[in-house]
């Protein structure tokens, strides 16, 4: 009787199983094309902090490393300490919030001689210019005179 | 007689064996290759935006001695865009749905050249604007020319001196 299954290929004559690479040569080749074109050999100095969506910006400038200070949605983080709820400095009456100055302050004395008062702010893009400009204040006061936002580049 | 043309017959099992490539060490050195490359690639590229502070903020930053020289500021609302020169208002956009940007920087470029202006230019923002229009006017200033930016907060009125 005749089978009307198709016929099965015969197994090779020396036993071996031969699987078929080629479909899996072709995926690691567009991985490895992607993979080559965003290698880089400096790598990233600085990460972002993981719970902010930085602004987009068209700044070709590189990051420095330097004291940083970040501005969540939820708080204000400088050295993974919470210093502020990003709430309560929203309703801070004063420019000058205590809490974050007395830390920035020391963290300015301790980093003297390791930078020229140079401040990077990692700031979530939908923040009020207002917390902002709390935070910048108090760290200028603080001691910290040149600012830097870091920002996602515009491709 | 011999065809010049090639035979569409199917090749014999045989020669179909010997043309089979091996590609299992081109595999293996897929597998060492990409590790690492996953490990290196860099996927969002981060930059760093620098601006002055206004005279009063920042030790040592502050020239009384000097004659106060007007300069080009660009004010931030909920409602408008403005670019004043010093008490005089230039120009001033309505902010509708979204901001004009793309006409801001028309009109910025504009600016630049009437004025000859090379000096700093400052954009002042109101308190509750989000700080990715803050950024993008700072850009909007840097593709106009003006590699001097400074950040400063602007009062309700648009015409008003910082």
């Amino acid at each position: 009787m005749k089978s009307i299954l198709p016929p099965q290929a015969a197994p090779p004559s020396d036993g071996t199983f031969k699987p078929q690479l080629t479909s899996l040569v072709d995926v690691m080749t567009i991985l490895l094309v992607f993979l080559i074109k965003s290698f880089s050999t400096e790598g990233s100095l600085i990460t972002a902090a993981s719970d902010l969506v930085l602004p987009v910006s068209n700044s070709q400038e590189s990051p420095r490393v330097r004291s940083s200070i970040e501005i969540t949605r939820k708080s204000v983080i400088t050295d993974g300490h919470v210093l502020i709820s990003t709430d309560s400095l929203r309703m801070a009456d004063s420019l000058l919030v205590p809490g974050v100055y007395e830390w920035m302050k020391a963290a300015r004395e301790r980093n003297n001689d390791q930078s020229s008062g140079e401040l990077v702010i990692q700031c979530d893009r939908e923040i009020e210019f207002a917390v902002v400009k709390k935070v910048m204040y108090t760290c200028s006061k603080a001691g910290f005179s040149d600012f830097l936002v870091l920002v996602t580049r515009e491709e | 007689m011999l065809s010049l043309f090639r035979s569409n017959r199917p090749p014999s099992e045989a020669a179909a064996e010997a043309s089979d490539l091996d590609v299992t060490p081109v595999m293996n050195l897929f597998i060492i290759l990409i590790p690492f490359l996953v490990s290196m690639a860099v996927f969002t590229h981060l930059s760093i935006v620098e601006f002055s502070l206004p005279p009063d903020l920042g030790a040592g930053k502050n020239d009384s001695s000097a004659k106060p020289v007007p300069k080009l500021t660009v004010r931030i609302g909920r409602d408008f865009l403005a670019v004043v020169l010093g008490e005089r208002m230039l120009d001033s956009l309505a902010v509708t749905t979204e901001f004009p940007f793309d006409t801001l920087l028309l009109r910025l470029k504009y600016r630049v050249q009437e004025l000859s202006y090379s000096d700093e230019v400052i954009v002042a923002s109101r308190d509750n604007i989000p700080f990715k229009h803050v950024v993008r006017v700072m850009d909007l200033c840097r593709e106009a020319g003006l590699k001097k930016v400074g950040l400063s907060s602007a009062t309700a009125d648009p015409g008003a001196g910082l």
